[in-house]
Order: structure tokens, then sequence, then C-alpha cells
């Protein structure tokens, strides 16, 4: 569904690049994951995917459209959820879906079933204006679905929203994505990115570090640990300790032999500590970006 | 279709903003002023200074005459302050340039004859006696007015020599020469043998109607300039001209839909001023075309300014030097004498003298050409914009 290759890209149009060189595929009915932190060169790549930017070096097909080309008919089976909700505050939710909805080629979805699934009932003939930036964010991402599209860009989609609403959001990925939808994830949020994606890219300083399932990442990078909290001494000690480590193994057997147990809890590394791991860098969130 | 759905949401945040009635608001208020506040008749009249280099009697003998007819009548002395001044004076006729300066300062009392329109009795022009002709000629240079030396030749014959500012139009020296070119008593002569026939056009615009050429091209140039601008930057806020990127509508779609807002705006706001002022005067198959054209260029350059710009606040030095530039043509309108070639590119010049000529059913093949010339005009201005704004959709 997507093919990059040897995509570079710089806003001033010189050696100082935003992305450098880098090559992926996204297979139909995947849901990819591109992630780092901000600066790294995601929204850039996402733009030039989009044709927002120019393609300036490389290649890049998109839904078998070649970008370099200008095919405005491929936006048809495209969608594009902005981080930044970008809807006309003068128009009502309702007029904003149905005006979009007559730009485009295809059959699309009714906007007030779009309304509904993204939880903005009662709220259809309200201008926009007056919405809080969650609705406003909530908004933005119906309207990326409203000509069913095959192809899904999704830009940092449950940023801002409260849990319950997230929630929301992850579980229409996750349907769209046993429809056959094919999804762009650009995020910073590794939790999301663990939670719906089939494969992830770490992108770092415009840079591709490496792409994989989460599942295997977490067996090549991650190891099993056990958090685990007991007495000694009259005193709670709490310790976290590698299962895959003989050392650590024989130390849990000897907390177990000699002191009481408060609590102990097997846990995963995460994708996040799996992406320090790997780069050296964490996915600090710039809230203003 | 999406040229449609486009327009009816345009039409719909349009109506929802404040920009939109702005402008009609402002198209009541100008109708307004100009029904109740504006004469149909104009107030100012022109000013001379003469100075007479004949003998007394003459000069009273002639002055006499003009009162006698109705022509003319005295009024109070006036006082003109005379500062120090040098400048120079180059004669039409020999080329030859004469340096004047001037270092003292006076105050003179001169004698004021207004010269009456002898049909309706209104003034039309004050002519001020200087004593000398060094005084006449500096105060024509001070105030900016025409001078004249009235002299008589040894045949009897009055001639007279004028002094201009320099700017006045050919027009103007022409009307100058033919209205002394023979003698006055022939003059009402050939006047009293002429057969009068007014026709079905008007030829000058009233007072009232000659502010309506201003206020249509400035509201469709100044205004459409400016509040498509504002269109734009309020959607690069919103960010909505991305979230149209990425749809298989064209660009040029949701901009032409900008214009075609303008257009409506501008024609509902020209109409509310024109059609209660002019009736059925003018060739309305002319207006509507020329209006629409010249606003859809002026809004076009707005759009391609827009396109150089993030948001309102930095494209404001811009667009406040191209609204000064248009303006300049108003001058020019406002002041006839005041024509030089220069002036007459700015796209403003023709818009004016354009709809001039319409109100007064006059000249349509100036009207024709450059309606035509906007549109071509407009059509670059436009594909300029457009192959802009499909470079600079930034993330």
């Amino acid at each position: 569904m997507i093919s990059v290759k040897n995509l570079s890209h710089s806003y001033s149009e010189d050696e100082k690049l935003a992305v450098k060189n880098i090559s992926f595929e996204v297979e139909n009915g995947e849901t990819f994951g591109f992630l780092g932190p901000s600066g790294a060169g995601k929204s850039t790549t996402q733009g030039v995917l989009t044709g927002l930017l120019k393609l300036q070096a490389g290649e890049v097909f998109v839904a078998s459209y070649d970008i370099r080309k200008v095919q405005k008919e491929r936006f048809n089976k495209i969608g594009v959820s902005f981080e930044q909700s970008n809807v006309y505050g003068k128009l009502t939710a309702r007029e904003n879906l149905e005006y979009y909805a007559k730009l485009f080629d295809v059959p699309t979805r009714d906007p007030m079933e779009l309304i509904h699934l993204v939880g903005l009932d009662g709220k259809e003939n309200v201008r926009v204006g007056e919405f809080s930036k969650g609705m406003k964010h909530r908004l933005t991402f119906a309207r990326s679905m409203i000509n069913y599209p095959e192809l899904w860009f999704l830009d940092e989609p449950t940023t801002g929203l409260d849990p319950a609403i997230a929630a929301t959001i992850k579980d229409i990925i996750r349907e769209q994505t046993t429809k056959g939808t094919t999804s762009f994830l650009t995020t910073h949020n590794m939790y999301i990115a663990d939670e719906l994606c089939d494969r992830v890219a770490f992108i770092i300083d415009g840079e591709i570090k490496l792409i994989d399932s989460p599942k295997n990442l977490k067996l090549q990078y991650g190891h099993k640990l056990v958090d685990i909290e007991y007495i000694d001494g009259g005193k709670v000690v709490k310790e976290t300790l590698k299962t895959a480590d003989e050392l650590g193994r024989k130390h849990i057997a000897e907390i177990i032999k000699n002191h009481e147990i408060q609590t102990m809890h097997t846990k995963e590394a995460t994708l996040e500590e799996i992406f320090i791991q790997v780069t050296g860098r964490e996915l600090v969130y710039d809230e203003t970006a | 279709m999406k040229l449609l759905s486009n327009y009816i949401k345009e039409m719909k945040i349009a109506a929802r903003g404040f920009y939109f009635y702005i402008e009609i608001g402002m198209a009541v208020l100008i109708l307004a002023i100009l029904l109740f506040a504006v004469s149909e008749t104009s107030t100012s009249s022109r000013k001379q200074f003469v100075y007479s280099d004949m003998p007394g009697e003459i000069t009273e003998y002639l002055r006499d005459r003009s009162i006698k007819k109705g022509e003319a009548r005295l009024a109070d002395p006036i006082e003109f302050e005379l500062k120090p001044a040098t400048f120079e004076i180059t004669s039409q006729e020999t080329g030859e340039t004469t340096a004047y300066s001037f270092d003292d300062e006076k105050t003179i009392e001169l004698e004021t004859l207004q010269m009456l329109d002898s049909s309706t009795g209104e003034l039309e022009e004050t002519l001020y006696y200087a004593e000398t002709e060094e005084d006449m000629i500096r105060l024509a240079y001070s105030e900016g007015e025409i001078g004249a030396t009235a002299a008589m030749d040894p045949y009897g014959k009055v001639s007279y020599t004028y002094y201009l500012q320099g700017y006045e139009t050919d027009r103007l020296k022409s009307l100058l020469y033919a209205s002394h070119s023979e003698s006055p008593g022939a003059v009402e002569a050939k006047q009293d043998r002429q057969v009068v026939r007014t026709l079905g056009v008007s030829e000058t615009l009233n007072n009232r109607e000659n502010l309506v050429p201003l206020f249509i091209a400035y509201m469709g140039s100044l205004m459409g300039f400016f509040i498509v601008m504002a269109y734009i930057f309020y959607d690069k806020d919103e960010g909505v001209i991305r979230a149209f990127a990425v749809t298989p509508a064209s660009i040029w779609k949701y901009l032409i839909t900008k214009i075609f807002v303008i257009l409506t705006t501008v024609v509902v706001s020209s109409s509310i001023i024109t059609i209660p002022v002019m009736g059925g005067q003018p060739n309305y198959f002319l207006f509507y075309p020329f209006l629409m054209v010249t606003t859809f260029a002026i809004a076009s350059l707005g759009l391609l300014v827009a396109s150089f710009f993030d948001n309102i606040s930095k494209s404001f030095g811009v667009m406040y030097v191209i609204m000064i530039i248009l303006m300049i043509p108003a001058f020019s309108y406002y002041i006839p004498s005041f024509d030089p070639l220069w002036i007459r590119v700015f796209p403003t010049y023709p818009m004016l003298q354009g709809f001039k000529e319409i109100l007064l059913n006059g000249d349509a093949s100036y009207v024709l050409t450059y309606t035509f010339a906007f549109l071509a005009g407009g059509l670059v201005l436009f594909a300029l914009a457009d192959n802009r704004f499909k470079k600079t959709l930034t993330v």
C-alpha cells in the first residue's frame, strides 16, 4: 500500500535534512506505527506521503500512485486525521462533514453515523467554534473516515483526549483494521503503538533505526522482569529483577526463602523502554509541536 | 458540484462572519450619505488670480458690464499672506525660463469678483485682482491656482497670459486657448446662432453621481483585496486549507470560491449604491461584467499576496503599500488637472475611468477594452496564486 525508497527531505532545500534517505514498505491491511520524539521527522514523512510536502528525493508510491505525479484522485482512497484539529469553526459538526463528503468522487459515509461513532451525539448542530479541543479532535478524526479510506493516515489520534474517549478511538481504529483498512500511525505514544500496530518503525533525527513488530522487538530487546516488595529488617524493600538473568533468578529465590513478600508482579519491557535502549533517546513530547 | 458545494460553504461562513455585513453596512451608509448629505450640484468653485495690465477705466468697464449682465458680483476684499519663495517659470511658447525669488513677507488685500453661472446664478469661479503682476504670480505659486495677466494690444483686443502649475492636462490648456481665440463678442455671436439639442444621455455626472465610480471601484478593489486575504488567513489559521489539500478537489476550486464570495458581496453592495443614485442611466450590461472582472483581478492579486505569508500580521506591510498604490488614481479622478501619464499605469485608474464612462453611458469601447484587459490580468494573477498555493501548503 505504501512503498518508500530513499526518501530525503529538506525544508531549506539544502544539506540540512529533516528526513534522511529512509526506506520502508507498508502492506495492505497492516497498521504501521511511525514512532519517534518531536522533531524526529515523523510529520515530515507523513507530509510527503500525503502530498502536503513536495517529494524532493526518492521514490514514493501511496495507494499504488506515484506521488511525484499530480493525481488528486488518489485522495479518494486516502483519509488523513491531523494532529491539530482543522475544521471550520463557523460551521456545525454536521455541516463540516457534509461539506467534506461532497469533495470526494466515491461513496461517502453518513455524517450522522460518524458523529455518533466518535461520541458527538447531540452536538451535530452546534458550531465547531464552540467545541472543546477534544471535541474538535474527534470531529477531525471522524472526518478522516468520510470516504471509507483504504489507506488511513493517523497523526497522534489520541493526543489530548481523556482515557475513555481515547479508548473509543482505539476501538474504532481496531475495527477499521479488521475491515482491511491500512493505517499509517504517527505517534510519540508507545502504548498506543504497542496496542494497535502490526509493525513499528523507530525514527530519530530523520533516520529509521529499526522496523519490526512490537512482539519481535520485545523478544529481541526486552527482558521479563519481576517487581518484588518484601520486608527486610522491618522495612519494605522494592526491587525489579530480570528473570532471564541467572543472578536475578537466584536473588528472587533467596528473597522468597528468607523474607516476607508483600507484592510480586512479572512484567515485560515496554516499547518505550526498548526505544530508549535502541536509540539512546527518550520520547519527550512537545505539546506545542 | 464541488465548486457549488465550496461556494455554499463559503457563503455560510461569510454570512456567519462580520466582513460580509461590514461591506453591506458600508454600502448602506454610503448610499445614505450620497442621498442625504451630498448635493447634486457642486459647492466648490475655481479660483483665479488676475492682474489687469490695462487702464483702470477699461478694467472697471469690463467688470461693470459683467455685473450688469448678471455674470458676476463684487464680494468683500480678501487678505492673502505672501511669504518668501523661489521658483522658475517656463514659457510654453518660447521655452524661456525666468527665475523668481522673493525674500519679503507681506499681507495684501485683493478685490474679489465672483463669476456666476448665468442660468442658475451659482458661483462658478472667484477672481482675485492683484495690484502687481509679481503679486499675482506669487499668489498663483503659493496657492497652487491658475494666475492670469489680462492686457490690451494696440488694436484694442484683450489678450491673456496664463500661469499654470505645470501638471495641467492638454485638454485644459486647449480649453484656455479656445476660450480666448476670438473676441468675446464673436464667441457670443456664434453661440447665438447655435442650435442646442438636448441628447438622451447626459454628458457629465452631477456632484453626487461623480462620487459613485469612486465608491464602487474602491469597494470592489480595496475591500475585495483586503477581505479575500482575510478569508485566506482565517483558513490558514484554522488549518482547513491542509484538510482541503488531502481531498480529490483541486486547490483552484477552493480559491475561486473565495473570489465568488467577494463577487457576490461586491455585486450586492455596488447595486445598493448604484441603482438608487443612478437609476436607469448606466449601461448595466457593461456595468456588471466590468465590476466583476475588476473585482476578480484585484481579489486574485489578494490571493497571490496571501500565498506569501503565514498570517495577516506578517502581510500588513505589503498589504498597506498595495492599498496605497491602488488609492493614488483617486487624486487624478478628483483633480482632473492632475493627470500625469504614470498614474494611468495603476489598475484603479482605468477602473475609475471605466465606471465613469459606464455611468455616463459613454465610451463603450474603452470599457470593453479594459473589461478584457482586467479579465486577462485577473486570470494570470489567479493562475500564479494557484501555483503558489500548491507549493506552499506545509505540514
